[in-house]
């Protein structure tokens, strides 16, 4: 079909039910488009979308030869996708085609019958003058390059990359410390099951590690993104662990050898509460199994003066490698998922805690890692000071709920804690009181849960802390009075106890806006990356082939996090099954008269636009240009040209809708 | 560090009938019951209706039975519930001080002490009861010139409110003539309102006596209007309050400082001065207002540490955690009423925190807290280990002879 042909256009109005009809006056509108110039059939029907609606349409065009068809009816969003398909069965290129939205711009918030016909019959105008201009356009498909970027690799970024790596996916999963795990890896037993943490992840870490389809680095950042969905070209950063993870058997006879006798550094797995050497394994069941120098502690890193005994230990595996440099490597994968996680609330921001300043106040996690088996104690519950305690507190809500800190419900520590008092209960038979704000224990077998806990015997007290502090009449033992009213006695309390177990927040990565802005995602207020539809669209974010799974979203439990983490990579799986993306053809271009100002360069919000040194023209990025036409309007020679939006297009709108 | 609370000054037209149309009541309804107020308050053991059981009342409609209980005299406006409040309900400023102003009305016999220092404020502007004419006495023997504005009214740059305290109680006294020294030594051009100075009121309408208040700042506010100056200093921290919160919405607006935060702007100029090495292990209490209420917990450390020889160790309540001397909203004179029901003087309880930290320099920044623990290390018997001195006392200590 060419432009010489006279145009002949096909008009629909749709009754919607009553939704549309009830308002306004729908016959009459078919009457009054039927009069208009280029009309060649115009109609109103009960419900255009159904399947008699767009037989309708496709028996018009072809009985009456139509060249554009515009639908009054709902929203663009709902049905213009329906309505391009339902022209294109009858072998019309699918753009010649207008959507009027008389449903949610009109009946849905009009009530005066007459003003809301005369609205439609404005609005149908406006399309009926702007179709003619029409161009047919081209629906474009981009390949999905195979292969997954997993970003973090705790338990929602393993679980992810084993979902993916299950059907033959392509894997990087990336980790910035020298073991995968996170949180979880610290954990001794996880509510509301009470399984032992180790048992249920360290299969996984097993698995990544043994997966042919997943590439795993460890001690790694990514430092660049580049590319669009489909194509992304990540560049990684490899830093040097000073061991050739696949000569290292993990003997760690290196580390028995090592000129430190004792271990003497703080150890961060354990969060300071024991000690390691330079040369180390973050916990037994680290993976990769290897060891790891710390060139901060490590003599020959610092000095280059040591015997080095590590190296003769380790021998002719040769797995050493002090010239061991930093890397930098580029990726190309078609989509990303991002697991990054989440940090604890530093407690010293709540002062009257006590925490860093009693020895005897400690957060959660530390208390996680006093409990476990494999941690500093060796599972016994022994305080900086030596001693077991025999009356322990916990305090709910340290960090969160509070808008001196973080406004946010943590939705972990009610549970956690309840665990902890389980936990520390069995292994000290102290006296554990347990104060709240309110016990919040939504999902599937939590309120069990409290139950059981709540019937072992704790005290239960509700009242959010006020203050901690050392108990006047005891010296220096170390003993501490938590202060707060129990607000279901109307009482105040002054409870001694011997050790205070902060339930602290979760909060985001420090780090997270750098990530944010990295992969071009957006965070709410609170800082955690966000979702494009907290209920229809919970993985997604805002740049298409880019998604969230775990807390790095948001808090929650281990539960949550694994069900995210599939969700995502069902997500994943879906674009790269399909092998390609369809682009909608509303991209913007730049004409030759483009005098290279570059002032649209910087306003793209999803850099597009990028400059031809040699033409000395921008140039737009079709794949990535998502049709906000910010640099249309911008750029002060016109030479930016937008597809479905060229001048004479909106010019004929605007008249249309302006003319009576 | 905890944030200072927001430095919102307090309406006036605020009343408990429309308070719940207002933005600050629609926070008072998000009030999660915690309990934080009561538990942090100095005196919540003894009130019958702590700050969450004000809101629970309000938010059921009884609050008639709380204006029944005298509860919320044991309330000496610290800070301590606003300043930790999880939903940063403005309980200490907004809600208290209107139950408060209920309560007293319908107060069956208001204690004594408090009475007549209430009288004594409104006869002659000065809590103790003093003549008015008195109240510059202190320069006589100063032997420097303070320039005093009704007899001398050009203008001048800093107009310095002495308050009450440091004009006629003794140890305030030597207060201000701390005061006049540093400002001497820097060359500040200052002066006095002298006889027309009245009390700023804070107190009064914290206790719950508005009708007082609002004379006293109608008053002072006629005076100010009557010079030309560029900025207020002030010695009380409970003046300072005052002028910051509850008189801007009477048209006082002019640039405002306490002497602590002003000499802590001054550090530069004044640290070169301050020669004399003081071998004295000092521990600082926070003053509620400057500190909780105001977020100014490290200027006057500042000074502190300015000061050569001086060791500064922190008690075990310090900053946002400080305990309150007791001397706030009115408890200045209710002391022999908090004697007979049983409750302990807080400054006694503040005394033994700072004794136990082995320092032998107790520093403070309020005019009240001087008698108050000085007071205090007498009834324990402390007298000999310990000295209190106001962070400017110890400045003009230091100074070059
Ligand atoms: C004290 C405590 C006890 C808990 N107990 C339980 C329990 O018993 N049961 C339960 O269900 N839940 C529990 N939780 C919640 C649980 O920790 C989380 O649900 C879970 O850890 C979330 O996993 P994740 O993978 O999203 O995040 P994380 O475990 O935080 O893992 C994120 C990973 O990403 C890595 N990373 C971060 N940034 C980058 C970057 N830029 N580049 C590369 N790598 C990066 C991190 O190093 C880390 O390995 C508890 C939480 C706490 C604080
Ligand atoms: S139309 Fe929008 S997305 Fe496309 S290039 Fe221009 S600014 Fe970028
Ligand atoms: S201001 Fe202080 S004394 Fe008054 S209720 Fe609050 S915490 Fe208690």
């Amino acid at each position: 079909m060419t432009n010489k042909e006279p145009i002949r256009i096909g008009f629909y109005i749709c009754h919607c039910g009553t939704n549309i009809a009830g308002t306004v006056d729908v016959e009459t509108v078919a009457r009054y488009v039927a009069t208009l110039p280029g009309v060649a059939v115009s109609r109103d029907y009960k419900y255009m979308c159904s399947d008699p609606g767009q037989e309708l349409i496709l028996r018009d065009i072809q009985e009456h030869t139509l060249n554009r068809v515009v639908v009054a009816s709902c929203s663009p969003l709902l049905h213009e996708q329906t309505f391009r398909n339902a022209i294109q069965k009858a072998g019309l290129n699918p753009f010649y085609f207008q959507m009027v939205n008389v449903r949610e711009h009109n009946s849905w918030v009009h009530t005066d019958r007459l003003e809301a016909t005369q609205k439609a019959m404005a609005l149908a105008r406006a399309a009926v003058q702007r179709v003619p201009h029409h161009k047919p356009l081209e629906v474009k498909k981009v390949p999905v390059q195979p292969g997954v970027l997993v970003l973090g690799g705790g338990i929602a970024g393993i679980h992810a990359a084993l979902t993916l790596a299950g059907g033959g996916q392509k894997v990087y999963l990336l980790e910035r410390e020298a073991t995968i795990g996170g949180h979880m890896a610290k954990f001794d037993k996880t509510f509301p099951t009470l399984d032992c943490a180790a048992c249920i992840l360290t299969p996984k870490m097993s698995a990544v590690r043994a997966s042919s389809n997943i590439t795993l680095w460890t001690y790694s950042e990514v430092v660049k993104v580049d590319g669009y969905v489909g194509n992304y070209k990540v560049t990684v950063r490899r830093k040097p662990r000073y061991v050739i993870e696949d000569l290292c058997t993990g003997c760690r006879e290196c580390v028995d050898a090592c000129v430190y006798r004792d271990a003497k550094f703080s150890d961060e797995f354990n969060l300071g509460l024991g000690k390691r050497k330079p040369i180390y394994m973050p916990f037994p069941q680290a993976v990769p199994p290897v060891v790891v120098i710390d060139p901060q502690t490590c003599i020959e890193l610092k000095t280059g003066k040591c015997k080095k005994t590590c190296l003769e230990a380790c021998g002719d595996r040769h797995a050493i490698d002090f010239q061991q440099k930093e890397e930098i490597v580029e990726i190309t994968v078609g989509t990303i998922i991002v697991a990054t996680g989440f940090k604890i609330f530093d407690a010293r921001r709540t002062p009257y805690y006590g925490y860093g300043v009693y020895p005897n106040v400690y957060n959660a996690l530390e208390v996680e890692r006093l409990v476990n088996a494999s941690g500093p104690t060796g599972g016994e519950i022994v305080m900086r000071n030596g001693q077991v305690p025999k009356r322990v507190a916990i305090v709910h809500c340290v960090g969160s709920r509070d808008e001196n800190t973080n406004r946010w419900c943590s939705r972990v520590c009610c549970l956690y804690s309840l665990k902890l008092a389980h936990l520390i209960h069995e292994h000290t038979r102290a006296e554990i009181y347990n104060f709240y704000i309110d016990m919040r224990t939504p999902g599937k077998s939590m309120e069990e849960f409290y139950t059981r806990i709540a019937s072992e015997g704790m005290h239960l007290i509700r009242g959010k802390v006020a203050d901690v502090y050392p108990d006047p009449s005891d010296g220096a033992q170390g003993r501490l009075i938590v202060q707060a009213e129990d607000t279901l006695l109307g009482r105040i309390v002054k409870t001694p106890v011997d050790m205070v177990v902060l339930a602290v927040a979760l909060e985001p990565q420090p780090d997270a806006q750098d990530v944010r802005r990295m992969f071009n995602m957006s965070c709410g207020a609170e800082g955690f990356f966000l979702e494009r539809h907290p209920k229809l669209a919970p993985v997604n974010t805002f740049t298409d082939g880019i998604f969230l799974a775990g807390c790095c979203q948001g808090p929650k439990d281990i539960p949550d996090t694994v069900a995210q983490a599939g969700a995502a990579a069902a997500e994943a799986y879906a674009l790269s099954c399909r092998g390609h993306i369809e682009q909608e053809p509303n991209t913007a271009s730049v004409l030759d008269d483009c005098s290279g100002c570059k002032s649209c360069i910087p306003l793209c919000p999803y850099t597009a636009i990028s400059f031809d040194a040699d033409r000395k023209k921008a140039v737009i990025n079709e794949a990535l240009c998502k049709g906000c036409g910010t640099c249309v309007a911008s750029c002060p020679s016109g030479s930016i040209k937008q597809n479905l939006f060229e001048d004479e297009e909106i010019f004929s709108e605007i008249e249309g809708v302006l003319a009576c | 560090m905890v944030a200072p609370t927001e430095t919102l000054t307090c309406q006036d037209d605020l009343t408990l009938e429309n308070l719940l149309q207002t933005p600050e009541g629609q926070r008072i309804m998000s009030c999660i019951q915690c309990g934080m107020c009561a538990g942090t308050c100095p005196y919540g053991e003894h009130m019958n209706y702590p700050p969450r059981q004000i809101i629970n009342m309000l938010r059921s409609g009884l609050l008639e039975e709380v204006y029944q209980s005298d509860s919320l005299l044991n309330c000496v406006a610290c800070y301590a519930c606003l300043a930790k409040c999880p939903r940063k309900i403005r309980l200490t400023e907004v809600l208290l001080p209107l139950v408060k102003e209920q309560m007293f009305e319908k107060l069956p016999e208001v204690p004594k002490e408090l009475q007549s220092a209430l009288q004594n404020t409104l006869r002659y502007g000065n809590p103790m009861g003093l003549s008015p004419l008195k109240r510059t006495d202190w320069i006589k023997s100063l032997g420097l010139p303070v320039r005093v504005l009704q007899k001398d009214p050009k203008p001048v740059d800093v107009l310095w409110f002495v308050e009450c305290q440091t004009s006629y109680y003794p140890r305030g006294q030597e207060n201000s003539r701390a005061v006049v020294r540093l400002m001497a030594a820097l060359g500040i051009d200052f002066a006095i309102l002298g006889n027309e100075e009245r009390c700023a009121g804070e107190c009064a309408r914290l206790v719950g006596e508005a009708g007082l208040f609002d004379t006293l700042r109608e008053r002072n506010i006629g005076v100010f209007r009557k010079y030309r100056f560029n900025r207020v200093v002030t010695s009380g921290a409970h003046a300072f309050d005052a002028f910051k919160y509850l008189y801007p919405s009477f048209g006082f607006d002019y640039p405002l400082d306490h002497t602590t935060t002003f000499f802590a702007d001054h550090l530069n100029e004044l640290k070169p001065k301050l020669a004399r090495k003081l071998d004295y292990r000092v521990t600082y209490h926070d003053s509620c207002c400057l500190g909780r209420h105001n977020g100014f917990y490290e200027e006057p450390r500042a000074l502190v540490n300015a000061i050569p020889g001086v060791k500064l160790v922190e008690m075990v309540h310090n900053r946002v955690n400080a305990i309150c001397c007791g001397g706030g909203g009115g408890g200045m004179w209710l002391d022999t009423y908090y004697k007979s029901k049983g409750m302990e003087r807080l400054s006694d309880r503040r005394v033994q925190e700072a004794v136990a930290t082995g320092a032998d320099v107790l520093a403070v920044s309020c005019p009240y807290e001087i008698s108050r623990f000085e007071d205090a290390l007498k009834t324990l018997g402390y007298e000999k280990k310990m000295i209190v001195r106001d962070v400017v006392e110890l400045l003009a200590e230091s100074l070059r002879e």
